[in-house]
């Protein structure tokens, strides 16, 4: 009852970008400078030995300028029994190349991420967005032709020690990630006003390879995404593992989403 | 009486300066960005227009992503600026053509005519006069397939448009 009225509470932030504004990942696009977004992540998860855990993660996000953005977010969720804050985390974005065309682009970005957690680590599964203490640091392609876009990212993370908790010496620490996102506008076929709503279908792929032991996962996360009011953006996703050698405290997980952008704050 | 004359005249004659001034800003500009297919882009773009202060208003078409921007009179607005709104939001030119009132001038191929919003050059022969519509051709303002069909147009002017605030612009 409690986590349904935060997650209602929550009803409140909105996103600003459509067919590429992908759940799980993020493009190699930018926020407009000067703009500030509020986003939070509800997310589910369907434990592995049974029952589920609850996340929220909300955050914020700021558009330096045309090429850089910073975010920061904060972790909660109920592992340890009560709905309780485990940490946080900084990422940066730099766009270093932009080709655009009428309804097209192709853009290249690099990201670094730093995490730190202070729940126990209980799996394999390395997550410096939410589980783990750590640092990613990565590249995206992105890709716009019409109504779709076609996302990839690679990226290597590093799991450090979660505060008090040791990482596990027979654990891996480290990981490559691999990611494929493909976005669909599917309605409207032809834009008659800003008040329209947009939908977006997409779907991801999200791969982790340990590279101490081979061991990897392969996940896929369809999702239905709505823009209300050029303004306003709620994410629907359901990401499902599709194999996994990796040991994971849960395999499956359902989220909602939600983001707004204040423009023209800092500039 | 004789200074109260004086003074009425050179009132009347700084008036008619700065009203023929005037004429040589930028009244319109229609603006179509690149980079994007959906509308929240779109309103990103419009926003950032609709927050500078020499913008009267803006009008959006969301499926051509062309922007109607109505400057207030008076303005300082130049090119450059109107690129560097649009660029600001992440996206970039695919095309601008102003509205201006350049006065009396011939309007000829080479013909260089500077105002304070700018230095402009024209590439063809126009026999309007009163507001006329323009669209500019340098690098930045066209899309980049547009630009290297122009390659050899734009070669002739390198040297020029290589100057601050200089414009290649061919009369519509």
């Amino acid at each position: 009852m409690k986590y349904l009225g935060i997650l209602l509470l929550t009803f409140l932030s909105f996103d600003v970008n459509a067919q590429e504004l992908f759940v799980m990942t993020e493009p190699a696009s930018n926020m407009p400078a000067g703009s500030i977004g509020i986003r939070n992540t509800n997310m589910i998860t369907f434990k592995n030995d049974g029952g589920t855990n609850y996340h929220n993660m909300p955050e914020v996000m700021w558009g330096v300028d045309r090429n850089w953005m910073i975010h920061a977010t904060a972790f909660m969720n109920n592992r340890q029994g009560n709905l309780m804050f485990q940490g946080g985390s900084l990422y940066a974005k730099y766009r270093f190349f932009s080709s655009d065309d009428l309804h097209s682009h192709f853009r290249l970005a690099a990201y670094g991420r730093v995490s730190t957690n202070n729940a126990p680590i209980d799996q394999e599964e390395i997550e410096t967005m939410g589980m783990n203490s750590g640092y990613e640091t990565g590249l995206v392609a992105t890709k716009l032709i019409n109504k779709t876009a076609i996302s990839s990212s690679i990226s290597y993370e590093r799991a450090l020690n979660n505060n008090t908790h040791q990482f596990p010496d027979n654990q891996g620490n480290s990981a490559m990630n691999y990611t494929l996102s493909i976005g669909q506008l599917l309605h409207p076929k032809e834009y008659t006003s800003f008040k329209q709503t947009n939908v977006n279908a997409m779907v991801e792929f999200l791969g982790q390879r340990l590279n101490q032991n081979g061991k990897s996962y392969l996940d896929v996360v369809p999702s239905l995404q709505f823009i209300i009011n050029s303004q306003a953006r709620v994410d629907l996703a359901y990401r499902h593992q599709i194999y996994s050698d990796i040991n994971r405290i849960a395999s499956n997980s359902v989220l909602i989403k939600l983001e707004y952008t204040f423009f023209n704050v800092t500039n | 009486m004789k200074n109260i004359n004086l003074k009425s005249i050179l009132i009347a004659a700084f008036v008619l300066i700065a009203s023929t001034n005037s004429y040589s800003q930028i009244s319109k500009a229609e603006i179509i960005a690149t980079g994007l297919t959906c509308s929240m882009c779109s309103n990103a773009i419009n926003k950032q227009l609709k927050s500078m202060a020499e913008v009267e208003s803006v009008s959006t078409d969301l499926n051509t992503n062309t922007f109607t921007v109505t400057l207030k009179d008076n303005n300082a607005v130049t090119p450059n600026i109107l690129k560097e709104s649009v660029e600001k939001t992440g996206f970039f030119i695919g095309s601008m053509v102003l509205t201006m009132d350049l006065g009396n001038v011939q309007v000829a191929e080479n013909q260089k005519v500077e105002r304070p919003s700018g230095t402009y050059i024209f590439v063809n022969n126009s026999t309007k006069t009163g507001p006329i519509k323009v669209q500019v051709l340098n690098d930045g303002f066209v899309t980049k397939k547009e630009f290297k069909k122009s390659a050899k147009l734009q070669a002739k002017f390198a040297q020029a448009t290589a100057n601050e605030n200089t414009y290649l612009i061919k009369s519509i």
